[in-house]
């Protein structure tokens, strides 16, 4: 009983002096979709920041993938408990960008006071994440596609490395499974219409959409059924047809065939670095996505991955602890850490800089492809990025579409104009929704 | 039919055994449920007689308890399950229902009231006409195909001796397992390029691929949604064989009657509604439970074969965040399986001997 009563005792005791300290400490909340590798990585960074300094305390939630984060995020919003900051993808952008539901990032760094060097960011980061030359989240985990190829199995088939173009890239690939070097030239992607059809058109100065692919406003319409990229659907048919390409499937990823050694090449992004460090058993190298060989110079590609929204309804102090954070996020020094620890791109010109200079690329050649290609040439209309409302819908209105196409249900041409037909009808209705909003946030903004 | 029979255990003795049958009559049956034999064609005179004959008027006290005066313990009693309807069915219905008007971002801060267009535009959209199509095969084939399976393996256990509870036991194995994992396994073993099971398709000289082959898809899916569900029906249909009286089947074997025609002429007629409940409940099963094997094995895929109805509500609202279309789809589909069950009701249950 005494024991009890002094153990309880005692039991307040730390308390009445830990209170203070932890009281002193304001603690806010970020959800984001980083599992795995990326997300133990995801935590250091929190943990740096957390040690760094005495005031904040950033609490990392993992919410599931992308999908359930947003998912997430609407529902706390709508029960009037958001987090401060998420982490959403680069499809959600205008979705985000028009909720009324956040915060503009560098509004919010300019009222608390943070200098950010927005010009330094990496062109096609800083024009994907920004409206109106304002950037509404913060860059954080930025990506691209890039060519991973087998080394070994081009060896072998006579090849130095993979051809810069589609046309003698092809050739190679049949020239590989006619030697009975490897069975399957390469793997289409999960996201194939993210690397092999948005990025092929922005690499090839393809117009996806009409208005500066939407940039330039929400009455913007898709295009892509008039551009090469019929022609690409039509390559892809051709290869999957000939067992060049092959579709990895559910319940299996595409990259386990990659790095088993079972197929040669495999676009997908450089943030995959990590895992294919991890886990492949093979000699692989990674290049620059291919280009039309009547294209010259090619562009650069565009982004993918995800950035962190600030969202509204939290008080002062809770903001100052979000600023603290995302300037810390911004720093040359975290964008390093994060871009060797994962492979995203680091996001800014001063941090691309830094690890340059510290030599990191000499031993690790292949993280460099991706911030060479982003930062590839000037960007046209076609090439800064994508902003199309409802971005999720209409991509997995064309993705049926062009599985119509791999299925033999339709043909090429005819799935691309079902599939920009479904996508403006989308976009009508996103268009609908928000119509008056474009000058709204404009006026916000400035 | 065997109404006639003199050994017929009565109906009270009977629905302790048949636990399955005995459910099926108090929830489907008309009220009062029993006895609609099968020679009682017109039902209303069939019902009449039923009620009069009801066991509460028989023997009282031994369905319907006695809660003293006052409606107070009886409401107190209600209340969980009232309170369940009312947080998981009736409110999130009636935010379906006022959803499905609207056309909202997901956040809520941007809503307009659009009539009936949420509506109009799945009825005008092919892939929502696809999708009910591609429902009503799928939703019709694991039922089939589940029930089918279900009553082989029922009879099959029932007719082995040796090591009845060891088959019993595997049987029942994948309904433990959650439906993506299931979903995941099934995609694995006949994913074509690493796939086991579809080696051996591909050695047997059928060019499987469900990622190229819409029907291959849809079979797929109607598989794994099939395997997942054969337990539930077999655990039904294995109780409800138990309730057969061993003398009918005697009297049938002394009569002459092999093994499998005892099983059509005896026990199947009599597991009547034991199977039309499992017919309805594999419906709503296949209406709504099945997104997560469709998620795990092809995502609706390959160029939407596989995206019934409840995935598509799944996809639209949670995906593409497009509220009030998933809205309007989740009450048409409410819509369709009320239609169906009422139907099944409609044209079955007259046809289905209830009496032993």
């Amino acid at each position: 009983m005494n024991r009890k009563t002094a153990f309880i005792a005692a039991l307040f005791g730390v308390l009445a002096f830990a209170a203070p300290a932890q009281a002193a400490r304001v603690e806010v909340q970020w959800w984001h979709a980083m599992s795995g590798v990326l997300g133990d990585r995801l935590n250091e960074l929190v943990e740096k920041f957390n040690a760094s300094q005495d005031k904040y305390t950033v609490v990392a939630v993992a919410k599931g993938n992308y999908d359930e984060v947003t998912n997430g995020v609407i529902a706390a919003y709508r029960a009037k408990r958001p987090p401060e900051m998420v982490q959403i993808a680069e499809r959600g952008y205008m979705t985000m960008l028009l909720s009324g539901a956040i915060v503009p990032v560098q509004e919010l760094m300019d009222q608390k006071g943070y200098k950010i060097d927005w010009p330094d960011f990496i062109k096609p980061v800083a024009s994907f994440w920004s409206y109106k030359g304002r950037m509404s989240a913060m860059p954080f985990n930025s990506s691209t596609p890039i060519f991973w190829y087998n080394k070994e199995h081009f060896r072998k088939a006579g090849f130095d490395k993979p051809a810069d173009t589609w046309q003698e890239l092809e050739a190679q690939l049949y020239a590989i499974k006619a030697k009975g070097v490897s069975e399957c030239g390469s793997v289409l992607p999960g996201d194939f219409y993210w690397s092999l059809l948005e990025n092929y058109s922005a690499i090839n100065n393809q117009p996806y959409g009409t208005l500066a692919n939407g940039f330039d406003g929400l009455g913007t319409e898709f295009v892509y059924n008039k551009t090469k990229v019929v022609s690409q659907v039509a390559r892809l048919k051709k290869w999957l047809d000939d067992g060049v390409l092959q579709i990895a499937g559910q319940g299996f990823s595409p990259e386990q065939l990659f790095t088993s050694g079972r197929c040669s090449t495999f676009v997908n992004s450089t943030a995959s670095h990590g895992n294919i460090e991890r886990n492949a058993k093979i000699e692989w190298g990674a290049t620059f996505l291919p280009h039309e060989n009547d294209v010259n110079p090619p562009l650069n590609s565009t982004i993918g991955g995800g950035a962190i929204w600030v969202l509204k309804g939290h008080t002062p102090e809770r903001y100052d602890a979000v600023a603290a954070f995302l300037d810390f996020v911004a720093q040359p020094e975290t964008q390093v850490w994060w871009h060797g620890a994962t492979g995203y791109v680091p996001a800014t010109n001063k941090a691309y800089g830094l690890a340059r200079e510290r030599g990191y690329y000499k031993d690790h050649p292949t993280r460099e492809i991706a911030v060479l290609q982003l930062s590839r040439g000037t960007p046209s209309e076609n090439s800064r990025g994508f902003r199309f409302g409802n971005f999720v819908q209409t991509m997995l209105a064309q993705r049926t579409e062009v599985e119509a196409v791999f299925t033999g249900q339709k043909q090429p041409q005819q799935a691309m104009d079902d599939a920009v037909k479904r996508g403006n009808e989308i976009l009508r209705q996103f268009e609908k929704l928000n119509a008056g909003k474009d000058t709204e946030a404009d006026g916000k903004s400035k | 039919m065997n109404a006639g029979s003199p050994i017929v255990l009565s109906e009270a003795s009977a629905a302790p055994v048949a636990q399955p049958s005995g459910l099926t009559r108090t929830q489907h049956a008309p009220p009062g449920g029993a006895v609609v034999g099968r020679g009682a064609m017109p039902p209303r005179p069939g019902r009449a007689q039923t009620t009069k004959r009801g066991r509460p008027d028989r023997e009282p006290g031994l369905k319907r308890a006695n809660f003293g005066h006052g409606p107070g313990l009886p409401t107190l009693l209600l209340l969980p399950q009232f309170l369940i309807l009312v947080f998981f069915f009736f409110i999130p219905s009636l935010r379906a229902l006022m959803q499905s008007v609207l056309l909202s971002d997901p956040f809520g801060n941007n809503v307009q009231f659009v009539w009936f267009d949420n509506f109009k535009a799945l009825f005008a959209n092919g892939e929502y006409r696809q999708s009910i199509v591609t429902t009503l095969w799928f939703t019709v084939a694991q039922n089939v195909i589940t029930l089918a399976v279900g009553v082989v393996l029922a009879f099959a256990t029932d007719r082995v001796v040796r090591a009845r509870s060891v088959y019993r036991t595997v049987i029942l194995l994948p309904y433990a397992i959650a439906p993506a994992i299931a979903g995941i396994l099934w995609a694995f073993l006949f994913n074509p390029v690493v796939g086991p099971l579809a080696h051996m398709l591909h050695a047997l000289g059928i060019g499987w691929d469900p990622n190229r082959n819409p029907s291959d898809a849809l079979w797929l899916v109607i598989m794994a949604a099939s395997w997942k569900h054969i337990c539930y029906n077999y655990i039904f249909l294995a109780v409800g064989l138990l309730a057969v009286p061993a003398s009918l089947m005697e009297a049938a074997a002394v009569d002459g009657a092999g093994p499998i025609r005892r099983f059509f002429l005896i026990a199947l007629p009599m597991l009547g509604p034991t199977v039309f409940f499992l017919a309805v409940m594999n419906f709503i099963y296949g209406f709504f439970e099945t997104f997560a094997i469709i998620d795990a094995v092809t995502h609706g895929g390959p160029a939407g074969a596989t995206n019934i109805l409840v995935y598509k509500v799944y996809v639209d609202g949670f995906v593409n965040l497009d509220l009030g279309s998933s809205a309007a789809q989740s009450v048409l589909l409410m819509s369709f399986a009320l239609i169906c069950t009422l139907l099944q009701f409609r044209y079955f249950d007259h046809k289905v001997n209830y009496g032993v």
